[in-house]
């Protein structure tokens, strides 16, 4: 009979022999990076017009429209490079998170020069239930409920909505921002956030200049967007007074639904020339309903003032998305309706009115692809253009990848 | 039989005993597992090593959560051959993905109770993570014994329903810069509570900052 040593050093050899080099790894974890890279790659096929989009300073509302040849407008279908995002994350000590994007839009920029859409430092204190958080760097306003994809993309359409088109295109702010979450004993969820930023002071010219379009560009700090005429700068800060502006929301314990409400002023000091003041308030209500059906809709309303040349408009927007979702796929259906009202009767006209029926089915197709079709239907009238009615429909095929 | 095959016979003979518990009532073996400096030690999984032991505990399906985009639990083991099922509760959706080499599969943008179950049937570290949400993260164990046992907030962890008999116990944690095979303990089992400390030097927590406020939404 062997000795109880003798025994133990036998089981300790044989566990050691049993485990082979390759059992040695079973049990290692990768060590998570703390710098890490994402990127996102959107090829379409489109197809739009006969009147060219506004990215190409036509009268059509959606990002892709016709062409413009000697016989006059025609419609077009082509291969666009539609966005190539590039994210770089990285956690760094005391918890914090830093965040930053950079996108091509080809057709947005005029050419493919870089856009440095997000530059955050964020840290957060507590957990899901309550805390609170502060954030420092160049972002969007968090108002968009659809811009909730990768790279902020929208998550349910190809195309966003004309009210979230338009927080998305011309809004890009540098500043700081505070958020408080709380889950109360009786299972509301309450939410504030404060926020302040510089860079605010020509939004809504595009409104003015152009009105509103459908679409998924991603402004950015350094880019510019096209007008009837010309380009207007999205980040511009002449009055060195930041833009206020903050997101409040209640919501049950599961988030089954909620209620959000959006306050934004740029307060800009119209003693400077080119700086507008523009201010709106949205209100939002989402529904996550049995069956996997999501329920969206969000109103806006604002006022957009330039004294030179005067050209004030007042601004108000509205949708209504539902949504359908199994296992990767998506089917989602959007009304929008959407106007600019001209307030002082200036040199040229601001007015506009117009709804658009969008349509959309999006498949997941492993962790790296999607695949989306979209069709839109809109019918628009602004006063400038006269009776054309710019883009009757447009449809597009979107294959995303992301790494 | 000749004097080689007899040979043979106790060679395997000796293995065996040193392999297989004695028959006995059920024991336990308790601990706790500590650092390099002395602190507790949560959410370690000790582990019967020695013999490997697929008794003592039913391979129902075990639940994996999503949870204001946490994964709960975090830390999940289980035995070889069990199906782990990954509803989602929050009304935002996940991509649950894993690509380690113990298990690689992925569970397409969902909400809700619809996902498939996954059976783990290899044994080895299968860390699952978020497509959407960069810093969703946990761990699946799959051990080839149900004797396990996760360590409480105290470091503590207890075995049961091990026979009398010879055990080799090891301890393993997520930063834990040993091997489970480097801290093997062998321990005779009977029937008083038998018990066992494990000392494991830890690497440093990188964990992404998580993001529950409103950015962190998509």
């Amino acid at each position: 009979m062997l000795s109880a040593r003798a025994r133990n050093s036998c089981s300790l050899l044989i566990t050691c022999v049993l485990l082979s080099p390759q059992a040695h790894a079973q049990y290692e974890v990768e060590t998570p990076q703390s710098v890490w890279l994402r990127a996102l790659l959107d090829v379409r096929v489109v197809g739009g017009g006969p009147a060219p989009s506004w990215t190409d300073h036509g009268p059509g509302k959606m990002r892709y429209g016709g062409s413009n040849s000697p016989e006059g407008f025609e419609r077009t279908t082509r291969v666009a490079l539609s966005q190539a995002a590039l994210q770089l994350g990285a956690a760094l000590p005391w918890d914090m998170r830093a965040q930053v994007q950079m996108n091509i839009e080809p057709d947005v920029a005029d050419g493919y020069h870089p856009w440095l859409v997000e530059a955050i430092l964020r840290r957060e204190w507590g957990n899901a239930e309550s805390g609170w958080g502060a954030q420092a760097g160049l972002a969007n306003v968090p108002f968009s409920l659809e811009h909730s994809g990768p790279a902020w993309t929208p998550e349910y359409t190809i195309s966003a909505s004309a009210l979230n088109s338009w927080l998305w295109e011309d809004i890009s702010l540098a500043g700081m921002e505070g958020e408080w979450w709380h889950t109360t004993t009786s299972g509301i969820r309450l939410g504030a956030l404060l926020g302040a930023g510089y860079g605010g002071d020509q939004i809504g010219r595009l409104l003015a200049l152009r009105g509103w379009a459908l679409g998924d560009v991603i402004g950015g700090a350094n880019g510019d967007l096209a007008t009837p005429t010309g380009r207007t700068d999205i980040f511009v800060e002449h009055d060195e007074r930041p833009a206020l502006y903050s997101w409040l929301s209640l919501a049950d314990e599961s988030e089954t639904a909620a209620l959000k409400l959006g306050l934004f002023d740029n307060l800009g000091n119209q003693d400077h020339p080119g700086v507008w003041h523009t201010h709106f308030d949205t209100v939002a209500l989402v529904l996550h309903l049995p069956a996997r059906i999501d329920v969206l809709a969000q109103y806006l309303d604002g006022v957009a003032r330039v004294h030179t040349p005067p050209n004030d408009s007042s601004l108000s927007a509205y949708y209504v998305l539902v949504s359908h979702h199994f296992r990767g796929q998506r089917v989602s259906l959007r009304y929008d309706s959407f106007r600019v009202h001209d307030l002082d009767g200036g040199p040229s006209s601001t007015n506009e009115h117009g709804h658009a029926v969008t349509g959309a089915y999006l498949v997941q197709i492993g962790l790296r692809c999607q695949v989306a079709l979209e069709y839109i239907r809109m019918n628009s009238h602004r006063d400038v253009t006269g009776s054309l009615n710019p883009t009757p429909d447009g449809w597009q095929m979107s294959v995303r990848f992301r790494y | 039989m000749d004097t080689r095959r007899w040979r043979q016979s106790i060679i395997v003979s000796t293995y065996l005993a040193t392999l297989t518990p004695a028959p006995g009532n059920a024991a336990a073996v308790s601990g706790s597992v500590t650092g390099s400096d002395g602190k507790v030690i949560a959410d370690a999984v000790v582990f019967v090593q020695a013999p490997g032991s697929l008794q003592g505990r039913t391979k129902s399906t075990q639940v994996v959560d999503q949870i204001h985009k946490t994964f709960v639990p975090g830390l999940l083991p289980i035995v070889v051959g069990t199906a782990v099922r990954f509803p989602n509760h929050d009304q935002i959706h996940h991509h649950v993905y894993s690509f380690s080499p113990a298990k690689t599969f992925e569970l397409p943008l969902y909400k809700g109770e619809v996902a498939p179950e996954v059976f783990f049937d290899k044994v080895g570290v299968v860390k699952i993570a978020c497509n959407i949400h960069d810093w969703m993260s946990g761990i699946i164990l799959v051990l080839p014994t149900s004797h396990f046992s996760v360590t409480d907030a105290q470091g503590r962890f207890v075995l049961e329903n091990l026979s009398a008999g010879e055990y080799t116990i090891v301890a393993w944690h997520e930063l834990s810069k040993l091997k489970p095979e480097a801290t093997a303990q062998s321990v005779r089992v009977d029937r008083d509570m038998t018990e066992v400390t494990f000392s494991l030097p830890l690497g440093p927590a990188r964990p992404r900052p998580a993001m529950h406020g409103v950015r962190g939404e998509p």
